[in-house]
């Protein structure tokens, strides 16, 4: 097994999100922090049909125009990029030598619906809206609007899309094969997930609970989350902000079910772990974590199954915080907009809460943050874990900028063969 | 990387399926004769507009219960049945019996995934309401249900990656498999790609242009893919499976598996210039890519497995890439006129090339292409180095060598 042994470690050095708390990072950290929820009553499409109402829709009005021509994940991605990548200078964006790495489990399906809408009633829709309809739209739309000439791939591995393509971006930055890797994941709302995931009863019709007793569901969200990302060496050579750095990524599968997460967290135990050794790091090394927390009764519980077994006795006192009980979840983009969290929470030393009134559910033993966001020290390893259809997990690990660290961590990173 | 010991990736065993039947040898006898199987694509839901494409080289129903229970069949979409009949006769045809569970992973391209299930889950919700949505056609209708399905079938509980990538997703998903070979994350990866194409999809791809379409030729009416010939004037929309056994050589030695083949560099590029839904013209650029990632590997292909299916830009821009990325043009085979567009046939077909097996000449190229100059071989092909080619409409582009063990 390759471990962390990289002397130029992968560090991010811009960040986008796009979400229902708005159309940049600095929005969304604002209102995540305050602890408010991006919920509102779905006008996107028509909800009499379904069974529940919510959702976190993006309001469109509040994004630039430079990209209303386009499907709304490829503008949410597009959108979110920009941000990214707007102190990485153009000449290195279009070298040849920058990949784009995204997630996204609709495409553009919410205009896919609409286009088939229409040829169901004999009539032809228009072609241009769904050229992104395939799950590689939004990644495609990323790599021709910013011209980048790299690798560029797109995983859709449900709500782990984004979470395996930022471990897809440090693999090609270890590896030398690109300079920079816009890594994230977009995804739209449509009416085909919505009533999909309603018809396993896994929306919850109020606003979601995560890691709550009486959670009954999950929140549908829409958006998009990028990092930017480049080795260490050529972003203080080029005089860039260091964010967070990217150490590891691990990924699995359950094996057992094709919605269902495992009950033990088998999986999701084995990709968490995977990702530690990869970055030579162990469970005492890490700070906080992002979790999936869908606010589902199982994956809730599968969930903390999986972080007891890998932190024992430290769990109890773990911060804990699922960040989709006010952003939602945003399925293949989940993986995306948690990493742009994560590395905001390392930035500030602090770790939002999740949202809701209810008290934690006991029973999962998690430290969940509540009510407000928690300070963290000034030294953060965090991790961001994804789980998914398919029994798909996926992990990655964060932490501070290396330069800012003491020497016994730095060390244990640097020294491993 | 592994500290100096082996980390070579071979190939010890394939799965296949498609219009031609099941199995490598139905694969091989389809590729022999030159023409492509195909069936009128079925027009009954109204989609299709007059003129459009006719013809579908669809793996249809097969009698896949040598691989699949019937009850464990009609648990799954079409799509998943054929990604775990593909996965297990290529475990079988490796000699793998037991796999070592956690370090299995499995990698799967697709363009579509489980159209049938997708378009028949649409249509319940836009047409009866949401409430009316099945939550059995839903949880096996996402991208990644079919290598999911693999997992829970082969107990694979590595990594499981599904790649979106259009026709470029074969060899990404090799690629993205034999490095985490390389990586030491699995000793074993299932990779390939698996594609069920719906009339829906179809019918899209045709009003985007894609598909070859019917055009008089000698007095008669044809619809054929013409990879590289003057008169191409679309690809062949088919589907299928294909799924290799990877395997860090140390694990296949240590087990006595007969060695296939082996797995060597990838590339793999963006062409900012290429429409959404088409092929661009910055082939002099892909070719530098292709070149700084391969290097000295290109001086030694002797066969390319070319991305050519008929495209009238795609295939244009394949020539000027090989032209520009080869000293000198090998021998080129085109193997998407008989086994159609998506499925992974290039993979199957990149093995055989390896073992000497005998390729006929595409049914519908008489007249190559002046402009393009390349003649496709034919006969018994010897490989010893392969490239493989594929340029995905939208812009992405991936090469894959594989050579003789």
């Amino acid at each position: 097994m390759n471990t962390s042994s990289h002397e130029d470690p992968v560090v991010v050095t811009g960040i986008g999100a796009v979400s229902s708390l708005g159309a940049t990072a600095e929005s969304l950290w604002q209102n995540v922090t305050a602890g408010t929820r991006g919920i509102n009553e779905l006008s996107l499409f028509k909800t009499e049909s379904h069974r529940t109402k919510l959702a976190a829709q993006v309001d469109t009005d509040a994004l630039p125009e430079q990209f209303a021509h386009m499907s709304r994940a490829d503008r949410f991605g597009c959108t979110a990029t920009e941000a990214a990548v707007r102190n990485v200078p153009g000449d290195l964006l279009q070298s040849g030598r920058t990949g784009v790495f995204f997630g996204s489990s609709t495409g553009a399906l919410f205009e896919g619906e609409r286009f088939l809408h229409k040829l169901l009633h004999n009539k032809e829709g228009d072609l241009h809206s769904i050229v992104g309809l395939q799950n590689d739209g939004p990644g495609n739309a990323v790599a021709k609007q910013f011209r980048c000439g790299g690798p560029a791939i797109t995983y859709s591995t449900a709500c782990t899309s984004a979470n395996v393509a930022i471990g897809a971006a440090l693999d090609a930055l270890h590896s030398g094969e690109v300079d920079v890797a816009i890594a994230g994941g977009a995804d739209e709302l449509c009416e085909i997930t919505y009533a999909g995931f309603n018809s396993l009863r896994a929306i919850d019709a109020e606003p979601t609970r995560p890691f709550r007793k009486d959670r009954k569901g999950l929140l549908m969200g829409e958006g998009a989350g990028v990092l930017a990302l480049e080795r260490r060496s050529q972003a203080i050579a080029r005089g860039a902000t260091v964010l967070a750095e990217l150490v590891s990524a691990g990924r699995s599968c359950d094996a057992n079910h094709v919605s269902a997460p495992d009950p033990e967290g088998r999986g999701a135990i084995m990709a968490i772990r995977q990702a530690l050794l990869e970055g030579n790091l162990s469970p005492e090394d890490i700070t906080f974590i992002n979790a999936h927390g869908t606010g589902t009764p199982h994956n809730d519980a599968s969930e903390s199954k999986a972080l007891h077994a890998v932190f024992g006795d430290r769990t109890g006192s773990l911060p804990v915080t699922s960040t989709k009980s006010m952003v939602g979840h945003l399925l293949g983009a989940a993986g995306g907009i948690e990493a742009v969290l994560t590395v905001l929470s390392i930035h500030h030393h602090l770790l939002p809460p999740t949202a809701g009134d209810d008290p934690a559910d006991a029973e999962l033993g998690l430290d969940i943050v509540l009510h407000e966001a928690r300070a963290l020290p000034p030294i953060n390893v965090g991790i961001s874990t994804n789980l998914a259809f398919g029994g798909n997990n996926s992990v990655i690990v964060l932490r501070s900028p290396q330069h800012s660290m003491p020497h016994t961590l730095r060390s244990r990173g640097q020294d491993a063969k | 990387m592994t500290n100096g010991t082996n980390n070579q990736v071979v190939v010890t065993g394939i799965g296949c399926l498609g219009p031609f039947g099941l199995g490598f040898e139905a694969l091989q006898q389809a590729l022999a004769t030159g023409v492509a199987t195909t069936k009128d694509i079925d027009r009954s839901a109204g989609y299709h507009r007059k003129g459009s494409a006719t013809q579908v080289a669809a793996t249809g129903d097969q009698d896949l219960t040598q691989w699949l229970s019937e009850d464990a069949g009609r648990r799954m979409s079409q799509f998943s049945q054929h990604a775990v009949t593909c996965a297990r006769m290529a475990l079988d045809h490796a000699g793998l019996t037991e796999i070592p569970s956690e370090r299995t992973a499995v990698t799967i391209a697709t363009a579509f995934g489980p159209g049938g299930f997708t378009e028949r889950l649409a249509l319940q919700v836009l047409q009866k309401g949401g409430k009316f949505a099945s939550p059995f056609l839903f949880t096996d209708c996402v991208a990644n249900a079919a290598a999911g399905q693999v997992a829970i079938a082969t107990g694979a509980r590595g990594a499981n990656l599904t790649i979106c990538q259009r026709e470029a997703g074969p060899l990404l998903a090799v690629a993205q498999a034999a490095y985490d070979l390389r990586m030491g994350r699995a000793d074993v990866c299932l990779a390939g790609a698996v594609d069920e194409l719906q009339p829906l999809s179809y019918a899209i791809l045709d009003r985007f242009r894609a598909l070859a379409r019917p055009s008089l030729h000698n007095g008669k009416t044809e619809e054929l893919p013409r990879p590289f010939d003057a008169k191409r004037n679309g690809y062949l929309a088919g589907d299928g499976g294909t799924i290799l056994v990877l395997e860090r050589e140390q694990h296949a030695i240590a087990r006595g598996a007969r060695i296939l083949a082996r797995v060597g560099d990838s590339a793999r590029a963006f062409d900012p210039t290429a429409p959404r839904t088409g092929h661009g013209h910055d082939s002099a650029a892909l070719a530098t890519r292709l070149q700084q990632r391969l290097g000295e590997q290109l001086r030694t292909v002797d066969t390319v497995i070319s991305a050519a299916s008929g495209a009238r830009r795609g295939d244009m821009l394949e020539a000027e890439i090989l032209r520009s990325a080869l000293p000198e043009l090998p021998q080129i085979l085109a193997p998407k006129s008989v086994t159609g567009e998506f499925g992974g046939g290039t993979l199957g077909s990149a093995m055989l090339a390896l073992t000497g097996a005998n390729f006929g000449t595409p049914q519908g190229c008489t007249q190559p292409d002046p402009t393009i100059g390349i003649e496709l071989a034919n006969g018994p092909i010897h490989a010893r180095h392969v490239l493989c080619s594929a340029h995905a409409a939208g812009g992405v582009s991936s090469w894959l060598t594989l050579s003789q063990p």
